[in-house]
């Protein structure tokens, strides 16, 4: 069977045609679709990007072991293709699509976005994709949907982290519907350009730049579209600690330590610490999302 | 007899600086940036795990000895010392790095954050064993009271696993390992002390009545 490469849906220089469009457009594909951003107001922080090298090599994820370089060794063994997505709380008789299907037509973009992991550490990656909107608004999804829910594989035989029990397996997020159509809400199929390493979550993953890492689900296999608050991993393994919403803030701290500041990957032994955001910095794009909540109940 | 406290004191000196290169190395690795991407992070974590494994170590000589009649107790003093240095470099990593010497953030942790309290008692539980572990200290001292303060160590080892048990996120191999070992090493400890062999010849003889 044919591997299929990133490069086989969308090719590298079809990739960066697309970006010189949109660059000459002055805008984001986004303009499209209303936002309550100004159109010409980029997604993409000017932050500089960390190196290929750091964004592959210090991953957490469980399923391939509790270290940081465990994904890098390991997430080989797992097949991403072919991959197919199930759907539930949908009314379309077609449940099960395959990635390809899914990724055609779809204007493929770059974002570059921070990432704050929970435990206290950032960086900032130039993520290939498309927001997570385009592919529910194709979708018939039931009405009164309040949430929707992510599945990561479960392949204990491929995934070697899976074959104990560090988490309760298959991996689980969820996000409500309001979060889930915001435009800043993406689906990662590539990274620096190129097809989107295993230990990144290929094929296809989550990415919310505003909350903590966790919250961005990796080889999601399974979407459901709920009325109720879908069951979380981390929150379900320790709620005292993980919230549903974690939504970055340096002013909720974790029970055990402190949300304040972050160690920015790529400074070195000496590096600074970095003053974390509200947010993450993306108080101007979701601050309305969460007027008038109580951040600090609702962590 | 000069000759053979000439060779001792020379292997011993030997040991020392074979287990404390590791400090200096990593450091090294970690300025030319030989240690991936978060190289704060982890000659942090990597001095901290010595530190508890050369405790775990010093701890493990008298049961050997006991049940295994493996004798290292002439290392003792060496690989304690050495843990001792891992544990200053992993506060100073702590201190001087990782929180830029921020004394803020230092009085909310140990206020607040009960993984840096529970490390912190330790290092303070180990100092005086620190201070004592030499032959003058040894002299100066009688043998209880010098034996009490090292006592001390079977304090210092459960809050350092307490304190590796709250920073972790879940449990892990290297968690299950070390805290395995603690155990096992407490058990043998509360086994060979005074109060649970009185106790045990005492239950023996009430059971006899």
């Amino acid at each position: 069977m044919k591997i299929l490469k990133y490069s086989d849906i969308t090719s590298h220089n079809l990739y960066l045609n697309r970006r010189k469009f949109i660059g000459s457009l002055g805008c984001t594909s986004l303009a499209f679709v209303p936002t309550p951003v100004a159109a010409t107001q980029s997604y993409s922080t000017t932050a500089k990007p960390n190196t290929i090298e750091e964004i592959t090599n210090y991953n957490n994820f469980y399923e391939f072991g509790t270290s940081k370089t465990d994904p890098a060794k390991y997430a080989h063994s797992l097949t991403t293709n072919p991959w197919e997505i199930a759907f539930e709380g949908i009314s379309q008789n077609k449940k099960k699509f395959d990635i390809v299907e899914i990724l055609k037509g779809k204007a493929i973009q770059e974002r570059i976005y921070r990432l704050r992991c929970v435990e206290g550490w950032s960086m900032v990656i130039p993520w290939i994709g498309f927001p997570l909107r385009d592919l529910i608004n194709e979708l018939e999804v039931d009405n009164n949907t309040k949430f929707v829910a992510f599945e990561t594989v479960y392949r204990p035989e491929e995934m070697r982290g899976q074959k104990r029990s560090t988490l309760d397996w298959p991996y689980r997020e969820g996000l409500t519907i309001e979060e889930a159509l915001h435009p800043l809400t993406f689906i990662a199929t590539g990274l620096y350009g190129e097809e989107l390493p295993n230990q990144n979550g290929a094929p296809f993953r989550l990415v919310v730049p505003w909350k903590y890492g966790f919250k961005s689900i990796k080889s999601i296999t399974k979407i459901s579209f709920k009325k109720e608050q879908p069951y979380t991993t981390w929150s379900s393994e320790n709620p005292r600690e993980y919230g549903f919403y974690s939504n970055v803030n340096p002013n909720v701290d974790h029970p055990r330590w402190s949300q304040a500041t972050e160690r920015v990957i790529g400074e070195g032994l000496f590096g600074e610490r970095r003053k974390t955001e509200l947010f993450n910095g993306y108080i101007e794009q979701v601050g309305d999302l969460y007027k008038g909540m109580d951040l600090k109940k609702y962590y | 007899m000069a000759f053979s406290t000439l060779f001792r004191s020379l292997h011993i000196s030997l040991l020392y600086s074979t287990l404390l290169i590791p400090i200096p190395l990593y450091f090294y690795w970690g300025i030319v940036n030989q240690l991936g991407p978060d190289p704060l992070r982890f000659i942090e974590h990597k001095y901290g795990e010595l530190g508890l494994i050369f405790l775990l170590i010093t701890l493990s000589i008298s049961p050997l000895l006991k049940y295994t009649r493996i004798n290292l107790v002439r290392y003792r003093r060496c690989i304690g010392l050495v843990a001792f240095y891992y544990i200053v470099s992993h506060i100073c990593v702590y201190f001087f790095l990782d929180i830029g010497l921020s004394i803020d953030i230092l009085l909310s942790d140990l206020q607040k954050r009960y993984y840096i309290i529970a490390g912190f008692f330790a290092f303070i539980t180990l100092i005086p064993l620190a201070l004592t572990s030499n032959n003058f200290a040894i002299r100066k001292l009688n043998t209880k009271t010098w034996n009490k303060i090292h006592n001390f160590v079977y304090i210092a080892i459960i809050l350092s696993i307490f304190h590796f048990i709250l920073m972790s996120k879940t449990w892990t191999t290297e968690l299950y390992i070390y805290t395995g070992i603690t155990i096992i090493i407490l058990i043998l400890k509360i086994k060979s002390s005074k109060i649970y062999r009185k106790l045990s010849t005492y239950s023996r003889a009430v059971i006899s009545k």
